[in-house]
Formats: structure tokens, C-alpha cells, sequence
């Protein structure tokens, strides 16, 4: 997805960027209400040119559901829900600086870099047309309120703490060391996360580093949810047997007195 | 202590949900209902997924219906065969409902059903139950005699083919109309994650004319077997029981129901019916009078993949 990364000039030798988790896994189990993960790294440049640096997490990509509501005989009705793809489960992405200070709008499109420019789009509301006798065109049944629809998806998901921008989450330490913060809230969905770390100056990606952190259920939570999604119908069964157990169990102990 | 649910994939606050399931099962051991009605609504704004919640509480609903209806059965007020039948209705209208409840959230209209139905159904029912029983209190403060029940049977009631007779309720009726009533308290039973109490006690008694000391205990069987169905059915077919919350509403729950049912001999029934309808009607206000306002954010996300 990245394209090669230009030259450094030839005079200096190129930047290195060098970075680890404190916690590759995650785990999740009965008394998890999030957690906060610590990402540490450094920048080696010989020449010490002013850097920045951008950490992108990004969790598995989740197709996103949304509907707009609009009144219909004074009431309230959601329209027919419109799929987004490709927008992650997760995202936060951290930077020095704001991210329009860091680099161009082009190159953070590219680099997916910032909520503004995840490549989501909706596919079910795509169809090609021949227009002004060009063939092929793509166009959205969305039309012109397709930006509308995409920053609903963002500022929804914003406020569920699934997505969010830290213009300051990362911070240098000391020269060269920068530390940065990663909030993860409870409802963080499960599975493999990339940590994409990049280094910045003048405006270009010089170097990058990626690191991937699991989020796993484990103990009762994991055998749990197994259960209910490989064996359902067991599951169901053994858990009305429980309640049904639980509400005789009730009435016999209150019976005596 | 917050605990995190497995299938909800939220942390909740444990404490709170046993107290929470507590006090909607002295209600419902209080009135004879189910609770559901509320306990729907309290989880979905404590954050839980609505499908979730829907398909949990019927695990719980049916335990607190258990343990009220062997109390119940003791004091030989349930009316097996009658339950027998309007179960067997539930047990239709509880597939159906469940199979709907996919249908419109493909749709993405099941926000909209659920508000609706709660508007109306609850809204109605609270309505005329208040009307019923401030005009019965009013009556015995006046010392004015309570007005006669009508006895004159419906011959659309009696007219029916297949009756068969209910010895305990002293009736002998036509099984169309329980049937049918049971099949329709099972989709709603499913669509708003409710027993389905609510509309079933004053149906059997204003509809089937069965006597007052065995429409709760009889409702209280019904429920059981049209929510286990609709537990079973949610957690197999849409994976959305969390075994987890219903035992924390479950622990509550069966111990309110045992304290309520004991403590509603000490009120009168026209002051409890009174009671109940006000929640009734504050419920299906609150559920249902957003879809007329206009919203903050235009646009939901919707839960599931679809």
C-alpha cells in the first residue's frame, strides 16, 4: 500500500525509526475495562533533522452499518442502512503535531493517516454510468451527501472511543526517545491490531516500523463466547436450563418460611 | 466491581445489575409480570447491545416466571390446561417473532418496531388500566358499591368451534381465541424482549373472562414456556444470549420475585393496578415519544453486520 519511500538526500545518512510495544496482548478477561497501552521508540539520525512521528492503530477492519433518520408522518424512521467496508474495528492514530502540520493531504491519504482519511467507502451504492460520454463513471446513490454519510461514520464511531485523533499522543521524551499512548476502551473489538509507526520530515515519510498487538479473550470469557458461537444451540439449552434451575431453586429455599 | 460481559462485549457494573435485576423482580413478583417491559429498557441505556439485551432478559424472565409460578401453583392458582393451550400459541408466535426480529434488523427497522410497539402497546395497556383502577378507588373511598362485572358472555367468544373445558378457570370456550392470544404475546415477546404479562393478565380477564385468582399464575406458566422458547431461539439462531448478564439479573431477580409476591397481599389490587399502570405509561413514554423529537444526530449506526 505504500509506495517507496523517496531518497534521502545524498549527503546524510538516511533516518531510522526503532519502536516496541510494552504489551503485545491484551488480554481480555471478566475484570477488563480497558487498558492503556504504552508505545516506546526512537529516532537515530545522524544528520538531526527535524522529525515527526506518527503512530497509526488500526484493529480488524469491521463493515460499518449506518442509517439516517427522517421524518415521515412526524415520526422519526431510519432510511435503508448503507455498508461502509474497509473502516477499522479500532483507530486512533497519534501524532506529534497536528497530522495537516505533519504532511500534505496527499501523502496522509496514502498512508491512511488520520479519520479523515481512512479509505472507506460503500460498495452496494456504487453503479457505473456513461456521463458527458465518458463510460465507466462511478457514482454513488449517495450522490452529493456522500461526505455527510462518511463523517457520520466517523463522528459515531468517535463517540463510541472506536476512533479517535491525539494531536499530541506522542511525545519526545529525549532526544530522539518519544513515548506515545494508546487509550484502548472496553469495547475495543478482539483480534490482531497493526501499530504502524512512521517517521516524518519535511512533509515525506522517511522510515517506518510496524508492530502488531493481539486482543484476546481468555479464561471463562473466551470459553464462553466459543461456546455460544460454535456450539449455539447447546449453549442456549444449558443456559434456560440454568435460569429455569435458578427460579425453582428460588421458590423451594423461600418455601419453608 | 465492574465486570466484563463476554457476549455484550461492554464492562458493566456488576452490583448495580443484581440490585437492578432485584428490583424489577419484586415488581414483577409484586404484580405477577414479568419485568421485562422494564428491564429492556434500563439495559440498553446501561450501554448493552439492544439485541442483547432482548435475547438475555428472556433467559430472565423466565427464571423469575419460574420461580413466581411454583409459588403460585402451591396456592393452586394456576390453570394448567389453560396454560397449556396459550403456550402452545406462544410457542408459534415466539418463531415467528424471532424470524421478524432478523427481518427488520436487516432492515435496519427493528429501533423503529421496537419503539413503536412499546408506545403503543404499553401506552394503551397503562392508559386503560389507570382509567380502570383510579375509577375503582375512587368508588371505595365514595363506599359506592364496585360496579357489577359484566356478566354477559361474548357470543363471538362462545360461538367458536373446538372448546374444550378449563375445569380450574370454570370455562368452557372455543381454544381459538387463547391460541391466538398466546401466538401474539410470543411475537411481542421477541420483538420487545417482554413476557408479554403486561397485555396477557388483563386479556384473560376483560377477553376470556377467567376468574381473577388464576389469570396471574396462569399468565406466569404462558410466559415461561413463550420465553424460554424465544432464549433458546435468540442464542441459536442470532448468538445474542450473554449467559453472563442473565446470571447477574438472575440472582437479583428470583430473590425480588420471592420478596414481591409475598408482599403484595398487604396492598389492595385497584392501588397495585393503579401503581403498575403509571410505570406501564412512563415506560412506553419514554421509549416511544423520541421517534417524535427531533433527533441530535441524524444518523445511527446500526448493530450486527446484517
Amino acid at each position: 500500500m505504500q509506495g517507496a519511500l523517496p531518497p534521502p538526500s545524498p549527503t546524510a545518512a538516511s533516518a531510522v525509526i526503532s519502536a516496541a510495544l510494552t504489551e503485545t496482548n491484551v488480554r481480555v478477561n471478566s475484570d477488563f475495562r480497558g487498558d492503556q497501552i504504552v508505545l516506546y521508540g526512537a529516532v537515530f539520525d545522524p544528520a538531526r533533522r527535524p522529525s515527526d512521528v506518527v503512530v497509526i492503530v488500526r484493529g480488524p477492519d469491521q463493515p460499518v452499518r449506518i442509517a439516517k433518520k427522517s421524518r415521515i408522518g412526524g415520526v422519526w424512521i431510519n432510511s435503508r442502512p448503507v455498508v461502509f467496508q474497509g473502516a477499522p474495528g479500532f483507530y486512533i492514530a497519534a501524532s506529534t503535531r497536528p497530522l495537516d502540520d505533519i504532511a500534505h493531504f496527499a501523502v496522509l491519504r496514502r498512508l491512511e493517516a488520520g479519520v479523515g482519511h481512512l479509505a472507506m467507502h460503500a460498495p452496494a451504492e456504487l453503479r457505473t454510468e456513461t456521463r458527458y460520454g465518458v463510460r465507466d463513471v462511478v457514482v454513488s446513490s449517495l450522490g452529493a451527501d456522500y461526505l455527510d454519510w462518511r463523517n457520520a461514520v466517523v463522528r459515531l464511531k468517535t463517540a463510541e472511543h472506536l476512533f479517535a485523533v491525539n494531536e499530541h499522543g506522542v511525545r519526545f521524551v529525549d532526544r530522539g526517545l518519544f513515548r506515545a499512548e494508546i487509550p484502548l476502551p472496553a469495547e475495543a473489538p478482539i483480534g490482531q491490531y497493526q501499530v504502524r509507526i512512521l517517521l516524518f520530515q519535511g512533509g515525506q515519510p522517511v522510515a517506518e516500523k510496524d508492530r502488531t498487538l493481539t486482543v484476546e479473550k481468555v479464561g471463562v470469557e473466551r470459553g464462553l463466547y466459543l461456546w455460544a458461537h460454535r456450539r449455539p444451540w447447546s449453549y442456549c439449552l444449558a443456559a434456560m436450563a440454568f435460569a429455569l434451575a435458578a427460579g425453582w431453586a428460588a421458590s423451594s429455599a423461600f418455601r419453608r418460611d | 466491581m465492574d465486570l466484563y460481559l463476554p457476549i455484550a462485549e461492554v464492562s458493566v457494573n456488576a452490583p448495580l445489575l443484581v440490585a437492578l435485576g432485584a428490583l424489577v423482580g419484586f415488581i414483577s413478583g409484586l404484580f405477577g409480570i414479568g419485568g421485562g417491559f422494564l428491564m429492556t429498557p434500563v439495559l440498553v441505556f446501561l450501554g448493552i447491545p439492544p439485541a442483547v439485551a432482548v435475547a438475555s432478559m428472556s433467559n430472565h424472565v423466565a427464571a423469575s416466571s419460574m420461580s413466581s409460578v411454583l409459588s403460585y401453583g402451591r396456592k393452586r392458582a394456576v390453570d394448567f390446561r389453560m396454560g397449556g393451550v396459550l403456550a402452545a400459541g406462544g410457542a408459534l408466535g415466539s418463531v415467528a417473532g424471532v424470524e421478524l426480529f432478523r427481518w427488520l434488523r436487516l432492515l435496519g427497522q427493528a429501533d423503529l418496531v421496537v419503539a413503536l410497539s412499546y408506545l403503543i402497546f404499553l401506552g394503551i395497556i397503562g392508559g386503560l388500566m389507570f382509567w380502570e383502577s383510579v375509577g375503582a378507588i375512587l368508588r371505595r373511598r365514595r363506599n359506592a358499591p364496585p360496579r357489577p362485572r359484566p356478566d354477559r358472555r361474548p357470543p363471538w367468544l362462545y360461538g367458536l368451534p373446538l372448546k374444550l373445558r378449563f375445569p380450574r378457570s370454570r370455562l368452557y370456550i372455543s381454544v381459538i381465541p387463547p391460541i391466538l392470544l398466546g401466538a401474539f404475546v410470543g411475537v411481542l415477546s421477541a420483538i420487545m424482549g417482554v413476557g408479554g404479562g403486561f397485555i396477557l393478565v388483563p386479556a384473560m380477564i376483560y377477553v376470556l373472562r377467567m376468574p381473577a385468582n388464576v389469570v396471574v399464575g396462569t399468565s406466569l406458566l404462558q410466559i415461561i414456556v413463550t420465553s424460554a422458547l424465544t432464549g433458546v431461539l435468540q442464542a441459536g439462531r442470532n448468538q445474542t444470549v450473554d449467559i453472563l448478564l442473565a446470571m447477574l439479573l438472575l440472582l437479583g431477580g428470583v430473590l425480588g420475585a420471592q420478596l414481591g409476591a409475598r408482599a403484595s397481599s398487604r396492598f389492595r389490587a385497584e392501588e397495585l393496578r393503579a401503581l403498575l399502570a403509571l410505570i406501564v405509561l412512563l415506560v412506553g413514554l419514554r421509549m416511544g415519544l423520541g421517534l417524535f423529537f427531533t433527533p441530535h444526530e441524524p444518523f445511527v449506526l446500526m448493530s450486527g453486520n446484517g
